[in-house]
């Protein structure tokens, strides 16, 4: 089994999940821009339209301004999940020493990358563990929600703490340098087998790897989906000139248009 | 049918009446196997549908952000679960994880109740694209209303009220069915009306040929709103516009848009380029009627069959502009009425006219106060889309629509002393708000924007 998730599941992940990101986004692109759905704000030049997307991905200010309680936990969620995806990713090619190259000691650098480590991740369940309590709690929110939903935060939840408990409980913890060589193993296509056989690493793997999977097929794709409608709806427009043709306002008050002086002048 | 298994829906329009905007009723055993046909032939045509089919995390950020919810509390009325009616069966039929785990993703057959069950709610939205401003990605759920609406109209199934308005504008040219020496008459008296009160001359030239300006009015400007159509008819005459109205197409609205975005909508755009090309026009000005502009504006461009020659603008664009360089004089004084704005939804998150509307508004009138929220993030008057039913569970359901605005108009205190205006230029927010301040008692009277810089028009 464990031959199984860590070494020949890590390859099926990857297929299904590239394979299905592909097919969901052609068929986004297979459908069209029918009509001209611009949405307000409307912007005059690419550059704020630049700011428009900027604002939303970096800041979910439309989650700010008409729904707070949601942006106090979806915001902090989604920043410490970039950060412990991308500390994944650098903590563990660098192996902990990544701020050696802003300047830190080897040793410092060490101590910061576990201390951010350990705080995303708890903020991360932390802000996962109160969309679950809206989505339970919140009537609005139950009432849109189908199982799916609710699963859903669930793995997440679960992958999240297996993770913190790992950082935690030192026991039970990875260190860089093995699971850096596992890896290493799998991206050379020569799997070797996972070291020190801790079983919390495993259940972790094999559900993030669910997670993977299951990412095309699921809401998940809202990471692609916002820049395929903010695509759509924001955009330049550009105004046909005001002024009309032949008028001669000045003119016109001159004359007296309209005033039933200038017509019975106009009469004589 | 006001009601069919608890659902509110408006009155249907006759297999008779259906003929008359050319559908021939799918008999009920074919309903559920064509709406899938339909379903499949628009996912493959419209990417907005597709993504907001696909994308909704469930976040419930739309649920208070939507006026038909806040007034009504049913939860089909949380503009995601309005989408999830259709989506569910999206998801069915077109993905694989609705073919594979059905209920667990919120995956279901379609039948014919469900069909049922669009047609009340996909005609409780007004289409007002608030939750898609609002919506963190960006999900145009009025998308997926009309949507909703073009199968059903495919499938047979139109309320009255769109239908006739159909079958009226093919026959006439216009929504209310008036007829030229009707429309002739009309202008006529509202000269008079001018005359009498505002002591001009103004006359409303008819298929003028070889005038500069076409200016195409709201119909409901005839009967309903007759200040918009005089305010439009002074403001030409104050600036001395070669100008006419085009007795073949006297309508700035496009029901089209509302039910039918095919053959209905792109009927009307043609009307409107074989009426400039006769009468041999540069310009064309549109009227008060908010999704009409968004049709216009929008969507004509892309829908029209032949290359556009005239520059389209809406009349409050070209006001705002002869305000802006002070060629026009108004007197703020004129209306010593305290006056509050509605912003009309396809105004200003469909068609960006806010700061136009404001430009206009502070120039004619001296006590100006705003309603919050206001311009794009503005509430819809709960007629939009034109669901101005009067079945009385419908006209129960507008009262509720429109509980946000009351509340809205209410807390700027123009009513008060029970003599403030509620400027609201678009017809069907006319239309609709007409009753609804009676009904809410707000004491206030509904105008258009172009009836305040008529009364604003200093002549000498």
């Amino acid at each position: 089994m464990t031959y199984f998730i860590a070494q020949i599941l890590p390859y099926i992940t990857v297929t299904v999940f590239i394979l299905g990101v592909l097919y969901r986004l052609w068929r986004w692109t297979a459908s069209r821009i029918v009509h001209n759905i611009t949405l307000s704000p409307f912007p005059q030049t690419k550059t704020e339209v630049l700011g428009i997307y900027l604002r939303e991905i970096l800041l979910f200010r439309n989650v700010f301004n008409f729904d707070r309680p949601l942006w106090v936990g979806a915001w902090p969620m989604h920043i410490a999940l970039l950060n412990v995806i991308g500390g994944h990713v650098v903590g563990f090619y660098f192996l902990g020493k990544q701020f050696v190259y802003l300047g830190a000691s080897e040793a410092l650098s060490k101590n910061l990358s576990n201390l951010l480590g350990t705080v995303f991740g708890i903020i991360l369940l932390a802000g996962l563990l109160y969309l679950l309590y809206r989505r339970v709690a919140l009537d609005k929110v139950r009432q849109v929600s189908n199982p799916s939903d609710y699963l859903m935060l669930l793995l997440l939840i679960s992958i999240v703490s297996v993770g913190n408990f790992m950082r935690l409980v030192p026991e039970y913890g990875m260190h860089y340098e093995p699971v850096k060589e596992y890896f290493t193993t799998l991206i050379l296509f020569q799997p070797a087998a996972i070291p020190e056989g801790n079983p919390f690493f495993i259940i972790h793997l094999l559900l993030a790897q669910v997670l993977i999977m299951i990412l095309p097929f699921s809401k998940l794709m809202h990471l692609f989906g916002m820049f395929g409608m903010r695509w759509i709806e924001n955009r330049v427009y550009k105004e046909p000139a005001p002024g009309l043709p032949n008028v001669d306002v000045a003119a016109a008050r001159a004359r007296g248009a309209g005033l039933p002086s200038a017509s019975s002048s106009d009469v004589a | 049918m006001p009601e069919y298994k608890g659902w509110k829906m408006p009155a249907k329009a006759t297999a008779e009446e259906m003929r008359q905007i050319h559908i021939e009723p799918v008999p009920d055993d074919q309903k559920v196997e064509k709406a899938i046909q339909y379903l499949d032939e628009m996912r493959k045509k419209f990417r907005s549908f597709v993504l907001a089919m696909e994308s909704c995390v469930k976040c419930g950020l739309c649920a208070e952000n939507c006026h038909t919810y806040l007034g009504t509390g049913d939860p089909n009325n949380i503009p995601t679960n309005r989408a999830e009616l259709i989506r569910k069966i999206y998801r069915r039929y077109f993905t694989l994880e609705g073919r594979w785990f059905g209920k667990l993703v919120g995956a279901e057959d379609l039948n014919l109740d469900i069909i049922e069950q669009w047609y009340s709610y996909f005609y409780q939205c007004n289409e007002c694209r608030r939750c898609g401003h609002v919506c963190p990605f960006g999900i145009d759920t009025c998308e997926v209303t009309m949507i909703g609406r073009q199968i059903l109209h495919w499938l047979g199934i139109v309320p009255k009220l769109h239908a006739s308005v159909g079958a009226a504008m093919e026959r006439t040219g216009n929504h209310t069915g008036l007829t030229k020496p009707a429309i002739v008459d009309t202008l006529e008296f509202l000269s008079e009306e001018i005359k009498d009160e505002f002591g001009v001359d103004v006359e409303f030239p008819v298929d003028k040929e070889g005038a500069d300006i076409m200016y195409v009015p709201s119909s409901a400007d005839f009967l309903l709103n007759p200040y918009t159509l005089m305010g439009a008819g002074m403001f030409f005459t104050y600036i001395g516009a070669n100008w006419t109205i085009p007795s073949t197409i006297t309508e700035a609205g496009n029901f089209g848009l509302l039910f039918d975005q095919q053959h209905t909508m792109r009927h009307n755009f043609t009307r409107l380029l074989h009426a400039a090309q006769k009468l041999g026009v540069k310009k064309i000005v549109w009227g008060e009627c908010g999704h009409g502009w968004r049709a216009w504006k929008m969507y004509f461009p892309g829908m029209a069959d032949l290359p556009i020659r005239w520059p389209i603008t809406h009349i409050h664009d070209e006001v705002a502009y002869y305000i802006r360089t002070n060629q026009l004089k108004l007197d703020p004084y004129k209306i010593g009425r305290p006056v509050t704005l509605h912003d009309p939804c396809n105004y200003v998150r469909a068609c960006g006219l806010a700061e136009t509307m404001r430009t206009v508004i502070r120039a004619c009138v001296a006590d100006f106060r705003e309603m919050y929220p206001n311009k794009e993030n503005n509430f819809c008057c709960g007629g939009g889309s034109a669901i101005l039913f009067d079945d009385p569970e419908m006209y129960q359901l507008r009262i509720k629509f429109s509980s946000k605005k009351a509340e809205q108009v209410r807390a700027t205190g123009v009513g008060r002393d029970g003599n403030g205006i509620l400027c609201a230029p678009c017809s069907i927010c006319k239309a609709q708000l007409y009753p609804m301040v009676e009904e809410h008692e707000l004491g206030v009277e509904v105008k258009g924007l172009i009836d305040l810089v008529g009364m604003a028009l200093v002549w000498k």
